[in-house]
């Protein structure tokens, strides 16, 4: 962190960017870790800060970029296992042991005094890597890479390459560094990052006193806002005037990017899902003018959503069979306008959005979610039996004064689901099952999130079909990363939505939980697994029921 | 352990057996380093193992066959506990907690400077330095560390009633005393067992700077385990190279791994050709016989 100002940080720049990663994993303090990132980035410039900024937050990629690595667990393994000279079988065990593939590549790499990649070396190292095809090819690349690294490097690359850095830095965290360094307001350096998709540019624009002139882009995906829950209605008594009340519905969360004739539909892990989806591309792009919509994939059937069951069906194919299409048809619900014709609406008001969105709903193409409002809880609880009665899952309400906070979960909206709590927890390990099932990957032990680690709290045998069972047994094997005889750990990354009878506290699990009679509801590939369910939720849940 | 009738071990394993079962009334048999003692022809004599005060490895022999079986060990220095010996023996049982490369341990010299280096930062913040450390050898090896430099510490009940023992080996306390006096005040470590990090006792110091001390801290995962701010890989065990080493020193026909990483140790002295199994699943190896 002693580079002159102004300055590439040239030979062994990749080398500094892993130690303040690293310093910042060992510092717990926001405000610690926002002047450790703040003051690497001050000094650089030109493409090292762009290409810091984005390695910094963890994706080598801008997000508008839609480029991805995809070196699998077992690639980036067999790459270690290739630079370190021990067997596959140890490199796996040692992951498990340390808990982490990155962790375990700073154990086993030698000291290495050479001054490794600089910051443009590694950027270009990574987009080969992501251009690469082949398994073998990748290994290649990967381990070309990790010769060059010192320990504290390999930790970092390979923690790039497993996507997550697990530092307790988010991408505010980033943000707030990039508006230190450079001395601006982080809501501007927060906006321009949203407009750009791309926290790297963000940096370069904040370092150049241009972030009032990074533009909004359609195509490039967007953050979603994000709604905090409430389990009743008097939570949001005092507030109800200022809310606008819609249906929840069950389906997948997307955002509609039209202009043109060209459409692109992202999910909320930001992921291009417009080819599962022809028969919403094919209507939006039928559409007059420029627009992105916030809104659901529901199964549509008869003129009321479907089970999300069925919707299930229609996930992960990228060319969904003509039979398919007809079997289980879907639509989107727009419920939300977020540019139109040009204008970006993020900050525009809720109402104003609405009425931008009704304008956009004249031609059809799509459906509109109902605006319904409630004067009083009786009317609030009516609208969330009326919401179920039509097979949604609660009420979403929404402050009619609020702008569009992209990425950010706030109390500007709320969601009231279902009575029944589920959780959405992530696959830690899986094993055979027995009978029916035997030979099949379909027993799955599942945890919830503490902090930046999961937490096991139960295990499941059933619930979905036996199609699915073999869709993920597939995927599981190649993100095992270790045995115990016939269990494998898996990279935490699976999604499952379980219910259950009851909470109880159980020193059998490590989150110090058990469910009574956990079953799996659904997959949920919609969310990720840093949106699980916390030990905070549960522990306030089982807190709620205790006082019951 | 009320369970055991007789027990036979070092003068200063039965002390601290004596002291941590005040309870028990059997029979013991005190077996200092290298004296041997012999019973159904089969002769038994006990080698440091440097894990803690009094450990020992133990070295059966009958008819030119030999068992060197080592116990929770260590061949790194440290002040309480004599380095593990490595008498040759034809057959190992050996401890493989640390079984993998990953292990990798610094010397005491260098944990012990940021040990010393991580309190005075604490002290400079105006924090307690809060000390995880098991009770039994780890604690007593912390105190003497902190009290070469000066420091002051505060001593939980477990470790604190097992400081007799030590001192009768010739280690002595000055800077100590026990948490039943009162918490630790500005200046004062607190040494606790890991155990402890979640309850009062530790949580209730508002301003801390928790410190845990284990082979364990190499992993990150640790730092939310312990809810700790330094990780300091101390550890009273052997780690993966000087598990090689011992193999090596010993020279045994055939080594049996126990414990830990039992099963990938062994398969990595297999693939460097050595007669190696795991003790923890004999089934497998009745399974390759057949």
């Amino acid at each position: 962190m002693t580079a002159p100002k102004g300055a590439s940080l040239g030979e062994g720049g990749y080398r500094l960017l892993a130690q303040t990663l690293d310093a910042v994993a060992g510092e717990r303090g926001k405000l610690a870790k926002i002047a450790l990132l703040s003051s690497v980035l001050s000094p650089l410039e030109g493409n090292d800060l762009v290409v810091a900024a984005r390695l910094l937050s963890g994706s080598p990629f801008a997000e508008w970029e839609q480029t991805v690595t995809s070196a699998g667990w077992a690639t980036v393994a067999r790459a270690v296992a290739g630079v370190t000279g021990w067997d596959l079988e140890t490199v796996g065990a040692c992951a498990l042991a340390i808990g982490d593939l990155g962790e375990a590549v700073s154990l086993l790499l030698p000291a290495n005094s050479a001054p490794g990649l600089s910051i443009s070396e590694a950027d270009e190292a990574l987009r080969g890597l992501a251009r690469q095809r082949k398994a073998a090819e990748k290994q290649a690349a990967i381990e070309a890479m990790l010769r060059r690294c010192s320990p504290v490097e390999g930790k970092y690359l390979v923690k790039t390459l497993s996507g997550g850095l697990r530092i307790g830095a988010d991408i505010t965290t980033v943000e707030e560094a990039i508006a230190l360094a450079f001395g601006r307001d982080r809501e501007a350096v927060a906006r321009a990052h949203r407009d750009s998709g791309d926290i790297g540019e963000t940096a370069r624009a904040a370092r150049e006193g241009q972030l009032a002139e990074v533009r909004f882009r359609l195509f490039h995906p967007i953050g979603f806002m994000l709604a905090s829950p409430i389990e009743e209605a008097a939570e949001v008594a005092g507030e109800l005037p200022s809310f606008a009340v819609e249906d929840k519905f069950d389906g997948i969360r997307a955002h509609a990017h039209k202009a043109g004739s060209r459409v692109a539909l992202f999910s909320r892990t930001l992921d291009d899902v417009t080819a599962q989806f022809p028969e919403i591309a094919m209507a939006l792009a039928l559409l007059p003018g420029s627009f992105l919509l916030d809104g659901e994939i529901v199964a549509y059937r008869e003129g009321r959503p479907d089970s999300f069951f069925r919707l299930q069906r229609r996930l992960g194919r990228k060319a969904p069979a003509p039979e398919l299409l007809a079997e289980i048809p879907v639509t989107f619900i727009a419920y939300d306008c977020l540019a139109r014709d040009g204008e970006p609406l993020f900050e525009a008001p809720w109402t104003a959005r609405r009425e931008a969105l009704e304008a956009a709903a004249r031609e059809g193409g799509f459906l509109l979610s109902e605006v319904f409002r409630a004067e009083g809880l009786g009317e609030l609880e009516a609208l969330f039996e009326a919401a179920r009665a039509r097979g949604n899952e609660g009420l979403m309400l929404k402050r009619t004064d609020s702008l569009y906070q992209a990425g950010k979960r706030g109390r500007a909206w709320r969601k009231w689901k279902k009575a029944l709590a589920t959780f959405d927890v992530v696959v830690t390990a899986v094993e055979q099952g027995h009978g029916k099932r035997a030979g099949m990957l379909s027993d799955y032990t599942f945890a919830v999130r503490d902090g930046e680690r999961f937490v096991n709290i139960g295990k499941a045998y059933s619930g979905l079909t036996d199609e699915e069972i073999r869709r993920l047994g597939a995927h599981f094997k190649k993100i095992t990363v270790g045995r115990y005889g016939p269990v494998r750990a898996v990279t935490p990354e699976v999604v499952l939505e379980v219910s259950f009878d009851s909470l109880q506290k159980s020193a059998r699990h490590k989150s110090g939980f058990a469910l009574r009679f956990p079953r799996i509801v659904r997959l949920r590939p919609d969310k990720t697994p840093a949106e699980a369910t916390t030990i905070e939720e549960v522990a306030r849940l089982y807190e709620k029921r205790a006082t019951r | 352990m009320a369970g055991h009738g007789e027990i036979w071990g070092t003068p200063e394993t039965v002390a601290i057996y004596r002291r941590r079962n005040p309870e028990w009334r059997g029979a013991a048999r005190e077996l200092p380093y290298g004296e041997g003692a012999e019973s159904l022809g089969v002769a038994l004599r006990l080698y440091p193992a440097g894990h803690v005060l009094g450990s020992a490895q133990l070295r059966f022999e009958a008819e030119e066959r030999s068992l060197l079986y080592t116990g929770d060990f260590k061949r790194r220095s440290c002040r309480t506990a004599a380095p593990a010996a490595a008498p040759p023996s034809t057959l190992l049982l050996i401890e493989t907690t640390f079984g993998l490369p990953v292990f990798r341990f610094p010397p005491l010299e260098e944990l012990e400077e940021r040990l010393v280096a991580a309190c005075r930062k604490a002290f400079e913040e105006e924090k307690t330095p809060v000390l995880l450390a098991y009770a039994l050898g780890k604690a007593q090896e912390a105190t003497l560390a902190l009290t070469a430099h000066g420091i002051p510490t505060v001593l939980h009940g477990a470790a604190w009633k097992l400081l007799p023992e030590y001192e009768a080996a010739g280690f002595a306390f000055p800077l100590s005393r026990p948490y039943e006096s009162g918490p630790p005040a500005p200046g004062e470590a607190l040494i606790a067992p890991p155990i402890c990090a979640r309850t009062p006792v530790v949580q209730k110091i508002k301003r801390r700077s928790v410190l845990y001390l284990s082979g364990w801290a190499v992993r990150e995962a640790s730092r939310a385990d312990f809810d700790a701010d330094v990780l300091l890989p101390f550890s009273d065990h052997a780690d993966f190279q000087e598990l090689l080493d011992h193999v090596a020193d010993v020279g045994p026909e055939r080594v049996l791994t126990l414990h830990g990483y039992a099963r990938d140790f062994a398969r990595i002295l297999q693939a460097r050709g050595m007669d190696a199994s795991p003790l923890s699943f004999p089934r497998e190896r009745a399974g390759e016989d057949a």
